[in-house]
């Protein structure tokens, strides 16, 4: 998360468009205005605006899907902690998501989906009651909207180092923009958006590690380079360097990998994060809603080709005018010394490979990724906002219209808060690190809140409020505890060894299982939940209905096993 | 929904024409300043030579113009 809070410190211009990039850029613009009118004639009823009508193939809700955390913020940071950990940060993309993104949608889609519920929130109401629905609205309302902010923020501070654009402009016309595609097409001008910006990353990005690879020499040329310059092997090792805290770059064990990263973190943002469940439950069938999810974890494994081979490659290819190698180094010593920091890497390597149209591709990707940043965290907040504060406890039985307008209002002023929220972030950076920690606080209890609703029908209204509520604060009381005392960490991640990227890891998987104890001991202790209020929310007393797969080819499963086998290849070949 | 489903789809504008007319006119624009670069190469191959020989920008834009292209004409409007 610091990685992100980084960006905001790059203090100098890297280069300087030319008339076709501009022209690149400016179509791009046009093309998403036109997206937001066209839209607009779609996005008459509630069902319309905030669930795109729920017709969307599985392509697009999977693509939509994927490309939601796909923002800028992402593949900067990350490419960035890919040049500073090695390939360790593809973790975060392979054991980090796809196990999760496929239990979503074989496991937890089906209650999602036949639940008809509009939102994450949603479902807590009809499983949990209004507590944990008001709990659960309320911290997500709050949270989209300030990640909106640092997107819009962290947008302009790249537009500034990266091109010399005024601040204030960029956060202007990026907000303007944003606002209007989404008030006026809603989710589906969002998802419309969102497939582009998929579509167009991969355009502007891929020239990267195509031309780095030619330059190295191949993979095996490059694993070379990288260990005789940074004077180690342990840079493009997955899993063989991860047995001691102090036997690779990131400070982890391979337990917070798997436990704290690959099952509670990973499972508490994919499969209850509504941003991203959002654009499944736009699907227009219950085998589009399981497929989805599918086609997302199949593109999520080839990102790291984008963000973290570009970080790699700098390890080796990435040299100053003078022919020597360029050392990039943690932002606090860029600011002293004014040498390049790790989170320039993606730019820098853009730069290096990409003349004039092709750097223009490369920037106009940037731009789309935090702009569809802004716009998956507006439009999610326009959703919960309207259907589970407002509709829930303001005003209960407005017609379908006045919640419609409700939605593109609440967007408007969503995009005025969020312009708040980036002016503040620009007067104090270290907010943005407090915003990506409040993020976490939530994630890994709701995960352990929803997976118990979902799986266990003993589970009742006050064990699920209590258990959401302990979790969120024990996970707020040990990030307060490593802020006052450093030493803090070793007793959270169970190592003296143990880095900052651990307490993350370690600090998500307690308080998912804070969130589990309470749960349950809360839940045996009050009356059960009768059955028959149950139907539809919970396994076991369900029935779930066919998805009309008739071919092996149809089926999701058989789609999921062959993505988990290609998963397991993977992480065997760079182990 | 079946029928509301199939206008989506044809009748009206589909995703992957708004994604396939975007590429075919970057990859347009890329393929016209690649061969303007032919004889004036951008400051970044003139550092690396060995960018020079292989024109990446012509390459990426015939790449995009054929992607573009063909989303474009699959999914055009009013396709049945």
């Amino acid at each position: 998360m610091q990685v992100f809070a980084a960006l905001l410190l790059i203090t100098h211009q890297l280069t300087r468009l030319a008339p076709v990039d501009v022209l690149i850029l400016l179509l791009y613009f046009a093309l998403v205005v036109f997206i937001g009118f066209y839209a607009k004639g779609k996005a008459n009823t509630s069902e319309d605006f905030f669930l795109a009508g729920r017709e969307m193939t599985a392509w697009i809700a999977g693509l939509s899907f994927v490309s939601a955390n796909l923002g800028s913020l992402e593949l900067m940071g990350w490419a960035g902690a890919a040049y500073q950990y090695g390939i360790l940060a593809a973790h975060w993309y392979w054991i980090g998501a796809i196990p999760a993104m496929l239990f979503l949608g074989i496991v937890m889609m089906p209650f999602y989906y036949i639940s008809k519920t509009h939102s994450v929130p949603g479902y807590l109401h009809l499983r949990f009651g209004e507590a944990a629905r008001g709990l659960s609205a309320i911290s997500f309302a709050l949270m989209t909207i300030l990640m909106s902010g640092v997107n819009m923020f962290a947008m302009a501070v790249v537009m500034q180092t990266v091109l010399g654009w005024n601040i204030t402009f960029s956060i202007w016309v990026g907000a303007a923009t944003v606002a209007l595609y989404v008030m006026l097409g809603g989710l589906r001008s969002a998802i419309i958006n969102e497939v582009l910006q998929f579509v167009l990353i991969w355009a502007g990005a891929a020239m990267i590690p195509i031309l780095g690879l030619i330059e190295a020499g191949g993979w095996t040329n490059l694993k070379a380079q990288i260990a005789a310059n940074v004077g180690r092997s342990d840079y493009t090792h997955l899993w063989s360097t991860v047995g001691h805290f102090s036997d690779n770059p990131m400070g982890v064990h391979w337990t917070g990998i798997v436990f704290g990263l690959g099952f509670v973190i990973s499972f508490g943002y994919w499969t209850t994060d509504f941003l991203v469940v959002q654009r499944v439950l736009s699907a227009h069938n219950l085998r589009a809603a399981k497929m989805a999810p599918v086609i997302g974890a199949a593109f999520k494994m080839a990102v790291p080709f984008i963000v973290i081979l570009p970080g790699l490659l700098a390890l080796a290819v990435l040299k100053n005018p003078d022919g020597s190698m360029m050392h990039l180094v943690p932002e606090s010593v860029a600011a002293a010394t004014g040498q390049h920091s790790y989170n320039e890497v993606l730019p820098l390597m853009l730069i290096r490979y990409c003349g004039p149209g092709l750097l223009g591709l490369g920037i106009t990707a940037l731009v789309a990724g935090f702009m569809s940043g802004m716009a998956g965290n507006v439009s999610a907040f326009s959703t919960v906002w309207t259907y589970d504060i407002y509709g829930a406890f303001i005003n209960k039985k407005a017609s379908d219209k006045h919640y419609v307008a409700m939605g593109r209002w609440s967007t408007v002023i969503g995009m005025l808060v969020s312009i708040g929220a980036a002016y503040l972030v620009m007067n104090a950076a270290s907010i943005m690190d407090y915003v990506q920690a409040l993020f976490s606080f939530f994630i890994a209890p709701l995960f352990g809140t929803v997976i118990l609703g979902m799986l266990w029908k003993r589970a009742t209204h006050w064990g699920g409020f209590l258990g959401l509520l302990a979790g969120t604060a024990s996970s707020i009381g040990m990030f307060v505890w490593v802020k006052l005392n450093d030493g803090a960490l070793q007793y959270i991640a169970m190592s003296t060894d143990a880095k900052p990227m651990a307490e993350n890891l370690y600090r998500a998987l307690w308080s998912w299982i804070i969130c589990v104890v309470v749960t349950v001991v809360v839940s045996l202790m009050t009356k059960p939940v009768p059955t028959e209020q149950l139907s539809g929310l919970v396994y076991g007393v369900t029935p779930i209905p066919d998805d009309g797969a008739t071919t092996i080819w149809q089926k999701p499963i058989f789609w999921a096993i062959v993505v988990i086998v290609v998963f397991f290849i993977l992480n065997l070949i760079f182990w | 929904m079946d029928k509301r489903k199939h206008e989506v789809e044809s009748a009206e504008l589909s995703i992957w024409f708004f994604c396939g007319i975007l590429m075919l006119a970057y990859g347009l624009v890329l393929v016209i300043t690649g061969i303007v670069e032919l004889h004036n190469p951008p400051p970044n191959e003139v550092l690396l030579p060995w960018l020079e020989s292989l024109h990446p920008t012509l390459w990426w834009g015939l790449v995009l113009s054929a992607f573009g292209g063909f989303y474009s004409i699959r999914f055009r409007p009013g396709r049945a």
